[in-house]
């Protein structure tokens, strides 16, 4: 499966060669595209465990990802699925800007799943924890229980609402929008279950980290490069900009 | 080190100030309810006066309460699915089951306690409507003492259940440390009694039927309410401050730093210790600003618990800026729940026959 949007422009290079080169075209999977048999569970039969990392030092902060989520999931006014948060982090006399891109970490351990008073939250054997929104009524229990902030209530649909890492898409066989329109490359996602992934390679180097370790939730998002202050609540100066034209300037 | 946080997102309320009325509401009707126990299940004659004005504020905040709960679930139509979908992992859950048990058995506990009154007064009035519907509710002359004993046990058992699922519910609550305490139901617990002890001296006033020995006996449940709630909050305060507790500390952190929690702290310290004052000293008109504190103190918990809880970030830096809407989900919706309360309080008052002179306390007194 590909991984990043540089793995998905290099495949195209590749494909566009093998298409000159095999006749039958026709019968290969799309440009592009990763296999379904290894993108979809439901497809292939096999265990997965999707999984996202994040290295903290190739996102420029650009929230492309933070657009391309609301355009794919339909994600109404003042809400967000996914966002970069942006520090200007001072020390020692010198300034930097530090990114840290935030979305539901599909937890093991999720908070959000045993406090759903209906079942409407579960997690799919593939590791991605959503909502059915058939049975959801709107009660934002899970939306307090969760650690990261990563759910609200949809406007629009008076239900709780979330990242699904795009799971429509890589049911077809997709990247998520995030990681797909991610310019530095900094989102991987893949399935841990393949030890060849990406995501399962950087996983095992060891040094990534997840947010709110403390809380034993066992986060399924991994961050490179991430500084330890960063990874609970931030000790900082609030926030100088908000989302919502109704919020006060701070 | 300094970090500026430059860009974050702000998250909205999502447990809105319906869910405030409703632990404030279902807080004082299980209070009350307990409150007119021992004037009609532990047959104390002298209680009785209290426990009849006890019962009629158990039963308009309990009318009402499950109101603003169906409010807060953002689209109230949804609510069959607590019941066709239920997860018993889920202490909301729970609740769902305990709710109507609770009413349920409050409702016929009540008809039952109040039986004889009612045949008494249809008897005694004629063939006006309301003495009609009052025969008609006495359901026979038979007063059923065993009964209202077995029907208080039930009620008295769903209401314990009330206060443990409602502070369990936000207790298990991790990611919220100001939640996260084993203080809190207890908290959510003695501040329902302060509030509901002061919810029945303005019933007293309200209805005409002021009794002091009844302001007595609500005086008392409100000081060992109020004298719990403050034990309780500096508990929780020394063990957060001495470090005792991780958690304690965090939540402590969180909002020692900013001014409108201290202004906050020093608003739940007066509302405390001012009618704490009151009580003591007992000056004239004692009874209308004591109940009037106690039911302040009691929602203003509620509020500052649910609803500034909800304004710390729980990754990022600050609170996040909350301002109370003026409509359904704000200001109209506290109005509403007060005014249907307001309008179960003339129905009950109406309906339910006054206190008889025999059941009142030593001395009568209209304030």
């Amino acid at each position: 499966m590909l991984d990043t949007r540089r793995d998905f422009l290099r495949a195209i290079g590749v494909v566009t060669v093998g298409a000159a080169s095999a006749a039958p075209a026709s019968a290969a999977p799309a440009a592009g595209a990763p296999s379904p048999a290894a993108a979809s569970p439901a497809a292939a039969g096999d265990k997965h465990r999707f999984a996202m990392v994040v290295d903290v030092g190739k996102c420029i902060g650009c929230q492309a990802c933070t657009v391309s989520c609301i355009y794919e999931n339909a994600v109404p006014e003042d809400s967000f699925r996914t966002i970069v948060s942006t520090y200007e982090v001072e020390e020692a006399g010198r300034a930097a800007m530090v990114m840290l891109p935030r979305l539901c970490n599909h937890c093991t351990d999720a908070p959000c799943i045993p406090v759903c008073p209906v079942g409407a939250t579960f997690q799919r054997a593939d590791g991605i924890v959503v909502v059915d929104a058939d049975k959801c009524v709107g009660c934002a229990y899970c939306v307090q229980a969760c650690p990261y902030d990563a759910r609200f209530i949809n406007h629009v649909t008076r239900k709780a609402d979330k990242c699904t890492l795009c799971a429509h898409r890589v049911e077809a066989g997709l990247l998520p929008a995030c990681v797909e329109s991610c310019v530095g490359g900094a989102r991987i996602f893949g399935d841990l279950e393949d030890p060849k992934s990406a995501v399962s390679k950087l996983v095992a180097r060891g040094d990534a980290k997840v947010l709110k370790p403390e809380l034993g939730t066992r986060p399924h998002v991994f961050y490179l490069g991430l500084d330890e202050r960063l990874t609970g609540k931030v000790e900082g100066e609030p926030t100088l900009w908000r989302p919502s034209t109704t919020e006060q300037h701070t | 080190m300094s970090i500026l946080e430059v860009v974050n997102v702000s998250r909205e309320v999502t447990w809105l100030p319906w869910a405030v009325q409703y632990f404030f509401l279902i807080g004082l009707s299980v209070a009350c309810f307990v409150m007119s126990l021992p004037g009609f299940v532990l047959d104390r004659p002298a209680q009785r006066g209290f426990a009849r004005l006890a019962l009629i504020g158990a039963l308009a905040c309990a009318l009402v309460a499950p109101v603003a709960l169906l409010a807060d679930l953002h689209q109230p139509g949804r609510f069959w699915r607590f019941y066709a979908h239920p997860n018993l992992g889920s202490w909301m859950a729970w609740g769902a089951f305990f709710i109507p048990a609770y009413v349920g058995g409050l409702l016929v506990y009540a008809w039952a306690a109040l039986k004889p009154d009612f045949y008494a007064a249809g008897a005694q009035g004629g063939a006006d409507p309301l003495s009609r519907l009052q025969r008609t509710i006495a359901f026979g002359p038979r007063p059923v003492p065993r009964l209202t004993k077995l029907l208080g046990a039930w009620t008295l058992a769903f209401a314990l259940l009330i206060l443990l699922y409602t502070g369990m519910e936000t207790m298990v609550v991790r990611a919220r440390p100001l939640w996260n305490t084993p203080f809190l139901p207890l908290q959510f617990a003695a501040t329902a009694f302060s509030g509901a002890a002061g919810l029945v001296l303005l019933i007293g006033r309200l209805s005409g039927e002021t009794d002091e020995a009844a302001d007595g006996l609500a005086a008392r449940w409100m000081m060992v309410g109020l004298v719990t709630t403050i034990v309780l909050g500096l508990a929780w305060f020394a063990i957060g401050a001495l470090g005792l507790d991780a958690t304690h500390a965090q939540a402590l952190a969180s909002v020692a730093d900013h001014r409108a929690w201290q202004v906050t702290a020093i608003w739940a310290a007066a509302a405390t210790v001012l009618p704490l004052a009151l009580l003591w000293a007992r000056p004239a008109g004692w009874s209308w600003i004591a109940g009037l504190l106690g039911l302040h103190a009691a929602w203003m918990f509620r509020w500052t618990v649910l609803i500034g809880g909800q304004t710390v970030p729980k990754t990022g830096a600050g609170l996040y800026v909350y301002e109370l809407p003026l409509g359904h989900d704000g200001l109209l919706g506290i109005a509403g729940t007060l005014g249907l309360w307001a309008f179960c309080f003339v129905v009950l008052t109406i309906v339910v026959p006054p206190v008889r002179a025999a059941d009142r306390g030593t001395t009568l007194a209209h304030a």
